[in-house]
């Protein structure tokens, strides 16, 4: 790289080498200048709030349904990348985990779960606003029962409480029991 | 975000080296010059003193001209290479089962993407085809998340839908997608069109095939080949006239840059000279990458074709690297006289020439006999229109050119050689431009003027991302983008908005309450008298919501208006996500407000996405050509308050298509159901629109004349056609029929609109936003809840669960 310069400049050969490289040289330096102004992604969370989504929905939800899960049938497209979205999730990489729901979800825009680990994605990114909208439409897509609806509002609690609407976030907790009521709400 | 100080910067670094050591060069040269001619003995001094006057003499003449020279040559070298253009791309096909798809429209993915049809795929960017059973080999490519390697697929259709996609050996797989079609390049704008690329984009076989045709020992000589001169002279008295010339590489890119068919000895002196300075100068790499830039391969009218990648464009519509050996064969072999074996003039001499460079391809060993012959077994493979590339997608190109003007310099987009990836479907870009080229034409022989014109956009439902975009009945780059600028009247195609603001109106409104649809006379802010009449001159006495919607009842829709309030209106239509200046008055409520189609696609995809509101977008993401990413633009959701209200206005926006204004859609589209949909018509006949939208896509149609004169159309005569051809082609998946919290289904006499019960005769479903039913039961009803106390909540049960959404 030290031949871009042109200092070292030590032989005909090696000034052929560097305007040749120039060309390439060029890209790369553009491509360096370019990223480095270039939004900065996502950084990894401290360790301690990684568990945010077991700690407050994933594992409360599971016990809060007796495991009861209604869960429609999955594309085995859908399957695919959501698994691989997961493993992006669990390495940390929640730029990429959210681009891999994304693609999913051109597949099937409705999918609950879906939806649902998007929300929580956005909440290891600490995009509160759209994790409470993506639960919000996992909530409305989905069974609205077992598992799934206690993940949701969960994750709607969780996010309310993070944008400071503690009325909103007891309200969702309340709602976290009726996921096993199969009997709707009256309005 | 891409700032014009890193171009400025790297344009310095690359000017100032080269200079730098030349200075230095130079000056070693001539000391060694000297000390040499010093070191000489004396004894032919007087002889040695007549030659050093001459080369004195020379050099005083040769070094300034040489200088002169280098200047000329470098500053072209250097002026011109280094604009890279941006290469947009489609979204990828990805394939799935289930995925809805014919086998045309993949034919037309291909073809977009430039797959060629061959019996047995034994390359990458082949295919074959048997009905419905593909073989594809799809190519590598880097998708934004990373590489994905070439792969042999098999994919198989039927009914419309993939079922199944296997690689060659028989393993089934989940999902698979195809590189994608590059729709554009945005290059700079200079007075001949280029589309630059750099070394390592060009193929191989372009590059050793270039050097065994046009100069077989490049890689070894200083720019001047006396070898090659002397071969070629030996080739042209052989064959008794000029069948070979011994130009190197190095000079023709001279010859290019001071393009002079001009033979003289000075000329050809000056050149080999310039030839000599760029080898003197720059590596191999960089006289080839330069040569593959800029040599002339044709004339498109007035404007020059420069380079191979252009080229490609301009004769095979596909970019350089995706040509295949026998178009690059062509290609090569038309440096010798672009216009001579100009293919699409001389097809036979085109051919015979390529078929030519073929054999010295094969008999330098760069291809097999076999791929040589096998090639050569192939048609020329030139489309008909050169100007078929950037016209097709070239609305759609606006679209994305104005999302990304928010973040980049216009300049970084011509010259930094970014990758776009976009949202562009190209089968769906392409059914969309039929259905308003063909669909205009077929109206216009049902009566309607042959003048008329329309637009078209396409979009996903859920993400927003938009798949096509029509400006107009001829495709193409010079035209007036309608979709994008035409801003008109919507007419009726605004009135769900008011039925959507009075469902919101909670405990107030429903679907079933009465509003009277009976002459009304309103004073304008202008102080004139305005008095709305319906469009079939009759008013209707008291009819519900629902039917003064799917009928479009003007004076019942300002009735209601003026209870929803206009400011409310223009406030709601903020909220969805249209910034349109419109005037608060009341004639808004029928639609005297101008938008363009493309905001009447932001209006809508709130509803058609039931309440989860996105920016509708062309662009995905933006990276370096080095694969960093610069931008992305993630799927975000706005979700609207009312989710109940819309729910419910979707359900009778579904009934606008089965017994309202749409009622002849169904017929159009292969009886498909569960489609919702708005007509619109403007005063005199000047606009038509449609709406429509399925679970998964929305699509805006507008037809009306530019000059906005009366055209005698309505919202159902015209635009729906073009949008019913468009869904013809597109499987339907209804939209949703499931309430969302705070709605549900009820049951109502259908007669009288009384709250009533599934068993009872006469009920209907209804959607109701909880809280808006009526407040009256039915007499069946009424009778049920006397006699069945202790039943209450079964039949509550029921109103719920009871019945299939």
């Amino acid at each position: 790289m030290t031949d871009h310069s042109g200092k070292s400049g030590l032989a005909k050969r090696t000034d052929k080498h560097s305007a040749s490289l120039l060309s390439l040289g060029l890209t790369l330096a553009l491509a360096l200048l370019l990223s480095a102004c270039a939004s900065a992604p996502t950084p990894p969370a401290p360790v301690e709030d990684r568990t945010e989504v077991e700690r407050e929905i994933r594992e409360p939800a599971e016990d809060d349904s007796e495991g009861v899960q209604v869960f429609p049938l999955q594309n085995p497209a859908v399957k695919t990348l959501l698994a691989q979205a997961g493993e992006a999730e669990t390495s940390g990489n929640y730029d990429e985990a959210s681009v891999l729901l994304e693609r999913a979800l051109r597949i099937q825009p409705h999918d609950p779960e879906l939806l649902q680990q998007m929300a929580e994605v956005q909440v290891r990114k600490r995009d509160y606003q759209q994790a409470l909208n993506f639960a919000v439409r996992s909530y409305d897509a989905g069974p609205r029962v077992g598992e799934i609806c206690a993940r949701n509002w969960r994750t709607i609690g969780l996010a309310r409480e993070h944008l400071g609407d503690a009325d909103g976030a007891r309200e969702a907790e309340s709602r976290v029991g009726q996921c096993m009521n199969t009997r709707p709400q009256r309005y | 975000m891409v700032k014009k100080r890193s171009k400025k910067k790297t344009g310095t670094t690359r000017k100032a080296a080269p200079r730098k050591t030349a200075k230095r060069k130079t000056a070693g040269r001539r000391k060694s010059k000297a000390r040499r001619s010093a070191a000489k003995p004396s004894r032919f001094a007087r002889l040695f003193r007549l030659a050093l006057l001459v080369f004195g003499a020379a050099l005083g003449l040769l070094v300034p001209w040489t200088i002169y020279l280098d200047h000329e040559v470098r500053s072209e070298f250097e002026g011109r290479k280094w604009d890279l253009p941006s290469r947009v791309y489609a979204r990828p096909l990805e394939f799935f089962s289930g995925l809805a798809l014919t086998p045309e429209m993949l034919r037309v993915e291909l073809a977009a993407a430039g797959y060629k049809e061959s019996a047995s795929p034994n390359r990458p960017g082949q295919f074959s085809a048997n009905g419905g059973r593909f073989e594809i080999y799809k190519r590598a490519f880097r998708f934004p998340e990373g590489e994905e390697p070439e792969q042999r697929l098999a994919v198989s259709i039927s009914g419309g839908r993939v079922a199944s996609i296997s690689t060659r050996g028989g393993q089934s797989l989940a999902l698979a997608r195809l590189d994608p079609a590059e729709i554009a390049s945005i290059y700079p704008l200079l007075r001949e069109d280029r589309t630059l690329v750099r070394l390592e984009d060009v193929p191989p076989l372009l590059v050793t095939g270039l050097q065994a045709v046009e100069d077989r020992n490049f890689k070894h000589h200083h720019g001047v080949d006396p070898r090659g001169i002397a071969r070629a002279m030996m080739a042209n008295l052989k064959a008794g006239q000029a069948v070979q010339g011994g130009s190197t590489l190095t000079q023709q890119l001279v010859k290019n840059y001071f393009l002079n068919s001009e033979r003289t000895l000075v000329r050809k002196v000056n050149e080999a000279l310039m030839a000599v300075i760029l080898e003197w100068r720059y590596d191999k790499s960089a006289i080839l990458e330069a040569y593959i830039n800029e040599v002339f391969l044709g004339q498109q009218g007035a404007t020059a074709i420069h380079g191979f990648a252009r080229a490609s464009r301009f004769y095979f519509d596909q970019p350089l690297d995706r040509l295949e050996a026998g178009e690059i064969a062509l290609l090569i072999g038309m440096v010798k006289g672009p216009s001579y074996y100009n293919p699409r003039r001389h097809p036979e001499r085109a051919r015979q020439r390529r078929d030519a460079v073929l054999a010295m391809m094969a008999e330098t060993g760069i291809l097999t006999e076999a791929q040589a012959n096998e090639a050569a077994s192939r048609s020329l493979g030139v489309v008909d229109a050169p100007s078929a590339f950037g016209q097709k997608y070239a609305a759609f190109i606006q679209l994305v050119r104005r999302q990304l003007a928010r973040e980049f310099a216009e300049d970084d987009l011509k010259t930094e050689g970014l990758r776009i990836f976009t949202t562009l479907a190209p089968s769906e870009q392409t059914a969309a431009q039929d259905a308003v080229s063909q669909g205009l034409r077929s109206l216009a022989q049902a009566g309607l003027p042959a003048s008329l014109e329309g637009a078209m956009v396409v979009a996903d439902v859920s993400s927003g991302e938009v798949r096509a975009v029509v400006g107009g009945r001829n495709p193409g780059s010079g035209g007036f983008n309608r979709a994008l600028d035409a801003r008109r009247q919507v007419g009726s195609v605004i009135k769900p908005l008011v039925y959507l603001l009075a469902l919101e109106h909670q405990g107030e409104y429903s679907l079933v309450t009465k509003i009277d649809d009976e002459p009304i006379t309103l004073r304008q802010p202008n102080g004139q008298e305005w008095s709305p009449s319906n469009y079939d001159e009759t008013s209707h006495g008291e009819v519900t919501l629902l039917e003064a919607l799917i009928n479009s009842y003007n004076q019942a829709t300002v009735r209601l208006g003026l209870e929803v309030g206009v400011t409310q209106l223009l406030h709601r239509i903020e909220q969805l996500g249209v910034d349109a200046d419109i005037m608060p008055v009341p004639s808004v409520f029928l639609g005297a407000a101008e938008l363009t189609p493309m905001q009447v696609a932001q209006l809508y995809q709130p509803l058609a996405a039931e309440g989860y509101a996105v920016p509708l977008r062309a662009v995905i993401a933006v990276e370096t050509p080095g694969g960093e990413s610069l931008t992305r633009y993630p799927l975000r959701l706005m979700p609207q308050d009312r989710r109940d209200a819309i729910a419910v206005l979707n359900y009778a926006l579904t009934r606008v298509v089965s017994d309202g204004t749409a009622r002849a859609l169904p017929g159009l589209i292969g009886g498909q159901e569960g489609v919702a949909g708005k007509t619109g018509t403007t005063n005199d006949r000047r606009d038509s629109w449609f709406v429509g939208y399925t679970r998964n896509r929305l699509a805006v149609a507008w037809v009306g004349e530019d000059d906005n004169s009366p055209a005698g159309v309505t919202g159902s005569n015209a635009a729906m056609r073009l949008w019913a051809r468009l869904f013809s082609r597109i499987p339907v998946e209804p939209v949703e029929t499931r309430m969302p919290d705070g709605a549900y289904w009820g049951w109502v006499d259908g007669e009288t609109g009384a709250l009533s019960d599934k068993q009872c005769n006469g009920a209907v479903q209804m959607p109701f936003v909880a809280g808006s039913e009526p407040a009256y039961q039915s007499s069946c009803l009424a009778a049920m809840t006397n006699t069945d106390k202790e039943d209450d909540d079964r039949s509550f049960w029921k109103k719920w669960f009871g019945k299939k959404n």
